[in-house]
């Protein structure tokens, strides 16, 4: 119970510290207060989602692509009150979920190779390299993969949305314009 | 629709409209495939065709009057300029303003030009806001408080580097190269004097800032959506900034000891 208990905590911890990441960082692209505090909201249920899959055992990347499309689905209800396409609250929601360290240590391990000296320890760092930029490119795909998706499919203009709204009547102009 | 104005727009004054709001667009960060959207909407709204070719510095717009057989041409080029969600939003919605409330194209001018007169955030308040969150990213990273404290420095400095660099008007990746630079040296005093437990972490993470995230995102979008050729140009934009947020990080590695670390 109480590790359950320590589990929640950290989840939590884990959401709020993806809210403060996000917001700064979506004002550096000088992101509107709205957008900042509902793409803030996201990114912490996207990063704590992600925080507990891994801790389930999921892959990074495959954890990444869930985390993503579940903020994805999320934007779209937000943009759906709202006179705001879904992507601008999506898109900054990813930030915080971006593979930083990976692409760190690849930087870091390409510059202990090359200035390596024993062929044991080049080979080592070569193996480094290789799993944390194919990691980086991994999760920045599925991240963005994860997040454009639902975006494509449940588009107004997509087929499935027109099929759907055919058969529950006219919608009028309360159609998702963005 | 055209009808029932009583001056309908001028052909011309249309395709400065258009030419100013999707240049502005596309440097505040837009997706292609939103500005071409856009801008086919608004032309419908003014009853005219437009046919648009968007490259990474210039833009070309035809607008067409079917009824007069007018048609205008025009290239134009991208304004200098970081992402700026708020005036994206903005036009977006005027955009769809003109089109809903048939709202005249001389107003919508106006309404352009005090949307391009908006205040973006002060730079005092970005640069503490910033610094904050790039410490919860450190966090989020397993740093521990002490690895915070140091990012939450590093970036303070590495962003007034940033901010004050771009205000001279440099060369934006020698302006990434040089913050990079100020921000990797400050938070590599924690591995040189082994300050906490996760020193490597405080360094990793000072630089991440600066990283072009929104940019990335909407070059694989374009790329997805079709505008391929977009897409190649903005992810190449994007990993020359990234080259150059490396090659002032190993500048300090170098300094610091280099392999060492």
């Amino acid at each position: 119970m109480s590790h359950l208990l320590l589990l929640a905590g950290q989840v939590v911890a884990d959401g709020l510290f993806a809210v403060v990441a996000c917001i700064g960082f979506a004002l550096i692209s000088n992101a509107s207060r709205p957008v900042c505090l509902v793409a803030g909201l996201l990114a912490g249920l996207g990063h704590a989602t992600r925080f507990v899959l891994l801790h389930l055992g999921m892959g990074i990347a495959s954890s990444s692509l869930c985390a993503a499309t579940l903020v994805s689905l999320c934007s779209m209800l937000c943009a759906r009150r709202r006179h705001t396409p879904a992507e601008f609250y999506a898109f900054p929601a990813l930030l915080p979920m971006i593979p930083g360290m990976y692409a760190y240590r690849t930087i870091l391990a390409t510059m202990q190779f090359l200035s390596a000296a024993e062929p044991a320890a080049r080979e080592a760092l070569l193996v480094e390299i290789a799993y944390n930029a194919l990691t980086t490119c991994c999760v920045m795909g599925a991240l963005v993969i994860g997040a454009i998706v639902p975006l494509f499919a449940l588009h107004e203009e997509s087929p499935l949305v027109r099929w759907r709204r055919r058969d529950a009547g006219t919608d009028g102009g309360k159609a998702r314009q963005d | 629709m055209t009808t029932e104005r009583q001056t309908p727009p001028d052909v011309r004054r249309v395709s400065e409209f258009l030419q100013t709001f999707c240049v502005v667009m596309l440097a505040g960060g837009a997706q292609t495939l939103r500005v071409e959207r856009n801008a086919r909407r608004i032309g419908m709204a003014c009853g005219m065709a437009v046919e648009l070719a968007m490259f990474s510095r210039h833009i070309m717009l035809t607008v067409s009057d079917g009824a007069s057989g007018e048609s205008c041409t025009a290239v134009r080029s991208l304004p200098a300029g970081g992402p700026n969600f708020t005036r994206v939003q903005a036009l977006n919605a005027l955009g769809w303003r003109m089109v809903n409330e048939r709202l005249p194209l001389e107003e919508a001018w106006q309404e352009m030009e005090h949307i391009l007169a908006l205040p973006s955030v002060p730079p005092l308040r970005l640069c503490l806001l910033v610094a904050c969150a790039n410490a919860a990213f450190c966090r989020l990273f397993d740093g521990d408080a002490v690895a915070m404290l140091l990012v939450f420095v590093a970036t303070l400095i590495g962003f007034s580097v940033r901010q004050a660099l771009s205000r001279m008007g440099m060369n934006l990746k020698i302006v990434y190269l040089f913050a990079a630079f100020c921000a990797s040296l400050v938070a590599s005093c924690g591995v040189v004097w082994q300050l906490g437990t996760t020193p490597q972490t405080a360094l990793g993470v000072s630089v991440l800032f600066l990283i072009p995230g929104i940019p990335l995102i909407n070059a694989v979008q374009d790329i997805l959506d079709g505008h391929v050729l977009m897409g190649i140009a903005r992810a190449v934009q994007a990993g020359m900034l990234i080259a150059a947020i490396a090659l002032g990080l190993s500048l300090t590695m170098l300094l610091a000891g280099g392999a060492g670390i």
